[in-house]
């Protein structure tokens, strides 16, 4: 059987590390692929990449597909561009379904790749899953029918609060992009064996319109929200920069914790994009989150409503976030935040001195 | 209503008009009553307004919706620049702008914070995870404008004043607000609504309320209150386990 029938991951790395996400599609795809009895394939594109594919066979690919040239030192969308759709035209016919990561590449690239092919993309899904859907459509009766194993591709839509099931059974690839830290990743099995296929990707000049000048990027010390295990999130009711001292401060005092923030303190210009969680920033599944300030909407709600429990700090009691917060306090947030501080601490000293370290 | 994401794309076209003596022209998309958003837009300092309105447009996906917004870009003629909203806040696909790009076969720089034109060349900082880019392009190109690009100028007086002066004057405000429909852009209605949109909206489901027991200290000293929250993080971590790690 072809190959191109398989469901088609496109990997992500940085600086020659395969990201996360590329092990969490690779989750994913392969719960679709046993639903349509087929295989797994994975795009990898980039500069002295080639060695990685054997990872992302570890992680659920059957089939490497390659691109690995110096002009794809770091991401640039047209020349991966180039690269992702040369391994389309490569392949005998359109893969049945293509995943991507939600991140600032996936959603950079994706809806360029889903415009050239002229085909549906779904964006930041939560859930993906395999179905058959019924079209009945006045204004559109030539697309009436039944449809078999079709992509469901599972999304919030906050116009009214919803999840939505979006649909496109008409043309393949089926794409569709997934949040970071959502879809489960696969044991990783280094017995697995696949096939690795380089391919050659003859550039254009226009590819090379934009330069990427420099690229400033410190993935050791970058804020991790996806891995910490205690997140200390600010909003709104921070009322301004010094607010989040406050909560630099608390955080300093966990171990793998660190500083979040809603979408308003990020707009306010209080605290940068990367610390941002929610439907715009990162999901998180940290331990315990504590929510200072942060009035809790939906748009909030969906990156961290999986953390296993969630403090919330606001002075408003009628604040939508105590209706889902395990624990609410209600009052100022710079009385509060401290005297949470001097609780944990003399917690973690009577645990020193229970367990007599 | 204008798109809050917007504002920060048309923050960063005033700022070039500002340093460039350039023109804006504002393009939306929507029901006639949409043309209240051109205004807002007038009132912050565009220059230009058009509104692409037509019955057969609704039920358009971000592929449909970027086949009309690049037509009426065609129409319009040359450009230098297109700012486009980093996302909308309902739909939030982010889709549409990089669409537009590719349909008109310029480059994109997405998530743009800090731009600035020199030499006709476009030098942009762009936020990627874990840091950022410096990029350089030229013209024309389009730029996805990141939330983070802050801070927001406010509406001037002046400009609010202004454009209430021309609205009340028929022919000034027709030279300033254009409105077409899909045939004045010669687009097929086969690429747009319901027919041109390769996906549809299925089921949908409300997002329930989740947890729903949320335990209040409130009403006795913040100490007491606080002291309570810490009995019962500690019958979780027995019931639930680790919650807190240990000190650093």
């Amino acid at each position: 059987m072809s190959s191109a029938k398989n469901v088609t991951v496109i990997a992500e790395q940085l600086q020659g590390d395969l990201q996360n996400i590329s092990f969490e599609l690779l989750g994913a795809a392969r719960t679709l692929a046993e639903k349509l009895e087929v295989g797994v394939n994975a795009f990898l594109i980039g500069n002295n990449i080639t060695n990685m594919a054997e990872k992302l066979i570890h992680g659920g690919a059957d089939e490497v597909f390659v691109v690995d040239e110096p002009e794809l030192e770091e991401y640039a969308t047209l020349p991966y561009r180039r690269a992702a759709l040369t391994i389309l035209e490569h392949l005998d016919e359109a893969p049945p379904i293509i995943l991507m990561g939600a991140t600032t590449i996936g959603r950079d690239i994706a809806p360029r790749i889903a415009a050239y092919l002229k085909t549906g993309l779904t964006a930041d899904c939560t859930e993906l899953d395999i179905g058959d859907y019924h079209h009945k459509g006045k204004a559109d009766p030539t697309k009436t029918g039944e449809y078999k194993d079709v992509l469901y591709a599972i999304r919030p839509s906050f116009g009214e609060s919803l999840k939505a099931r979006i649909l496109g059974p008409w043309k393949n690839p089926q794409m569709a992009t997934a949040r970071v830290g959502v879809m489960e990743k696969l044991p990783v099995d280094p017995t697995r064996k696949g096939k690795i296929t380089s391919v050659k990707t003859a550039f254009k000049p226009e590819d090379f319109r934009v330069k990427v000048i420099e690229t400033i990027r410190d993935l050791s010390t970058s804020i991790n929200l996806t891995e910490a295990k205690v997140i200390i999130s600010g909003g709104f009711g921070m009322g301004g920069p010094e607010g989040f001292e406050l909560l630099e401060d608390l955080a300093s005092i966990f171990k793998d914790s660190v500083v979040g923030a809603s979408r308003r303190a990020v707009d306010a210009g209080w605290i940068s994009y990367p610390h941002q969680v929610g439907q715009t920033g990162k999901t998180v599944r940290p331990n315990l989150y504590i929510a200072v300030g942060i009035s809790g909407a939906i748009q909030h709600r969906v990156g961290m409503s999986n953390a296993k429990t969630i403090i919330a700090v606001n002075k408003d009691p009628d604040a939508p976030i105590f209706r889902f917060a395990d624990y609410g306090i209600v009052g100022d947030v710079g009385e509060v935040v401290p005297v949470l501080k001097q609780a944990f601490l003399e917690k973690f000293k009577q645990q020193k001195t229970a367990s007599g370290v | 209503m204008l798109n809050p994401f917007d504002r920060y794309a048309l923050q960063k076209a005033i700022e070039l008009k500002r340093n460039n003596n350039a023109k804006i022209t504002c393009v939306t998309m929507g029901p006639p009553p949409a043309v209240e958003v051109l205004i807002d837009a007038f009132d912050y300092g565009a220059d230009y307004g058009v509104l692409l309105t037509d019955k057969r447009l609704a039920a358009s996906d971000t592929l449909a919706t970027s086949y009309a917004l690049h037509m009426v870009a065609r129409h319009l003629g040359e450009f230098d620049i297109i700012f486009t909203g980093l996302q909308t806040t309902d739909g939030d696909t982010a889709q549409v702008g990089p669409q537009i790009a590719e349909r008109l076969g310029i480059p994109q720089i997405t998530y743009c914070e800090e731009l600035e034109v020199v030499n006709k060349k476009i030098k942009a900082r762009r936020v990627v995870e874990g840091g950022c880019q410096i990029m350089e392009a030229g013209m024309p190109a389009l730029i996805t404008v990141a939330n983070s690009a802050t801070p927001l100028g406010h509406k001037k007086f002046a400009d609010v004043a202004e454009v209430k002066e021309f609205l009340r004057h028929p022919d000034e405000r027709q030279k300033r607000i254009k409105t077409v429909n899909l045939d004045d852009i010669n687009a097929d209605p086969k690429r747009i609504g319901l027919v041109g949109s390769p996906t549809v909206v299925g089921k949908t489901w409300k997002i329930g309320e989740i947890g729903g027991s949320c335990v209040m200290f409130q009403g006795e000293s913040l100490q007491r209150e606080v002291e309570e929250l810490m009995e019962h993080l500690e019958q979780d971590e027995r019931e639930i386990g680790e919650i807190i790690n240990v000190q650093r």
